[in-house]
């Protein structure tokens, strides 16, 4: 029976049945050696352990996977850049591709008018022979036709002269006449 | 079983395995395991299976893993952000020192209903956290020794002061480096000390005042509500004070570390 000393709550009984030598229980030094002796083993105990064998896995499970992110995003970073550059190597391929097939339908086009101006020329050379041709054939047919005529005047004006003179005009006078 | 209405009753030392007590340079220690030493124990015990249930090297954590992780990266932080690089070095002992009265502030709040001494709170008796503070300090002497050897004692006497003010600034400055453990001590003392005192003593009120009729009932759910509010707090303080423990030690390592600055 120990409740002597307990001040404001003296009235409750407080049948200790260790030592009490009143006031605080924190201050009954008796105890104070076991504590402080099993704490510094205590702790001792607990620093050996944790700084030897857990703490080292819990950062090393931190750092590896700082480690982890760090070369995840690296690696995403990389390929990120990579997929750029193929990006832009296709696109600079589709442009070379365009600008080939339009020098190429170009070409094409330049190629067809010069055929096709170069075949013109053909036809309308043909022609203008043909024309030539035709205009010298005309020529020659209307040639004829005037000699036709001179001989018809001639023959005509012979037998006017005859039928007028009585006498047939010679050959050379007609023609001179008719010159 | 005691009185369980005696608010100092919960910080009584009992025996619970009797061992034979020695003679070390005249002083008797009783070596028996007590309901302190016991819970100091436990709280050890936890820690230790704790983080071998969480030092997974899981690349995505479980539940346990990130809460022992969080654990590891607030210390760490503290310590790179008061010592800086240097601070690797004493985290073991950093931590060691937070998650020790960590559990052993949170067990007494967590494990006070078992009635045993799963809820004895140790950090509450003034031997172990005058022990604790010691051990800070002296492993503060011991660090400032052994990185600065006899420059240690610059520590003492903080440059660029003009020379009389040295013999008002050395005295001073030796004062607070001796009362550091003191305060470390009591700090973390007085707060576990008294939540736990406040909060048996409401405790005590909800019986006290519920057995006097109407007017009391009334008192009583007042003082229930409290001791549901004060709980809420003590367990924010029992995280704060051990937070504040490992701040102080780091802050206390810093200035032997980096003596040359100081």
């Amino acid at each position: 029976m120990a409740t002597e000393h307990h001040g404001t709550v003296e009235t409750t009984e407080a049948p200790h049945g260790q030592e009490s030598s009143g006031g605080l229980p924190q201050l009954q030094f008796q105890h104070w050696g076991g504590q402080i002796v099993w704490l510094l083993l205590i702790f001792a105990v607990l620093y050996a352990v944790l700084s030897k064998v857990l703490l080292p896995k819990v950062s090393g499970a931190i750092e590896e996977r700082g480690a982890k992110i760090a070369g995840d995003i690296a690696d995403a970073r990389r390929l990120k850049d990579e997929a750029e550059v193929q990006a832009r190597a296709a696109a600079a391929e589709v442009a070379e591709a365009r600008a080939k097939a339009q020098k190429t339908a170009a070409d094409a086009k330049a190629k067809a008018s010069a055929e096709a101006a170069e075949r013109q020329a053909k036809e309308e050379a043909v022609l203008a022979e043909k024309l030539s041709a035709a205009e010298a054939r005309i020529q020659v047919a209307r040639d004829e036709a005037m000699g036709h005529v001179r001989a018809v005047a001639s023959e005509t004006a012979g037998a006017i002269v005859e039928k007028l003179t009585g006498k047939a005009a010679s050959a050379a006078e007609l023609k001179a006449s008719l010159a | 079983m005691a009185a369980p209405t005696d608010p100092m009753h919960q910080f009584q030392i009992q025996k619970i395995v009797e061992l034979p007590t020695v003679n070390v340079f005249g002083q008797a220690i009783d070596l028996s395991i007590t309901n302190s030493v016991a819970a100091m124990l436990l709280a050890a015990f936890l820690i230790i299976t704790f983080y071998t249930l969480a030092a997974k090297r899981a690349v995505v954590p479980g539940r346990l893993q990130t809460v022992g992780e969080m654990l590891y990266g607030l210390v760490d932080g503290l310590a790179e952000s008061i010592i800086g690089h240097d601070g690797k070095k004493y985290l073991p002992f950093i931590f060691t020192i937070f998650a020790f009265v960590l559990f052993c502030n949170l067990q007494g709040m967590l494990f006070g209903w078992s009635g045993t001494f799963a809820g004895f709170t140790a950090t509450s008796q003034l031997a172990v956290t005058l022990t604790l503070g010691l051990l800070v300090i002296l492993t503060v002497v011991a660090v400032g020794v052994v990185k600065n050897g006899f420059k240690f004692f610059k520590l003492f006497a903080p440059s660029g002061v003009p020379w009389p003010l040295y013999f008002l600034l050395v005295p001073i400055e030796i004062l607070s480096f001796l009362i550091r453990p003191v305060t470390l001590a009591l700090r973390l003392f007085g707060n576990m000390l008294g939540g736990h005192v406040v909060l048996k003593i409401f405790a005590g009120f909800v019986i006290a005042l519920g057995s006097i009729g109407l007017v009391g009932l009334l008192g009583s759910v007042v003082a229930l509500l409290s001791v549901t509010a004060l709980t809420a707090l003590e367990f924010m303080v029992a995280f704060l004070q051990a937070f504040v423990f490992a701040v102080l030690t780091c802050v206390y390592l810093n200035d032997v570390v980096h003596l040359d600055s100081h």
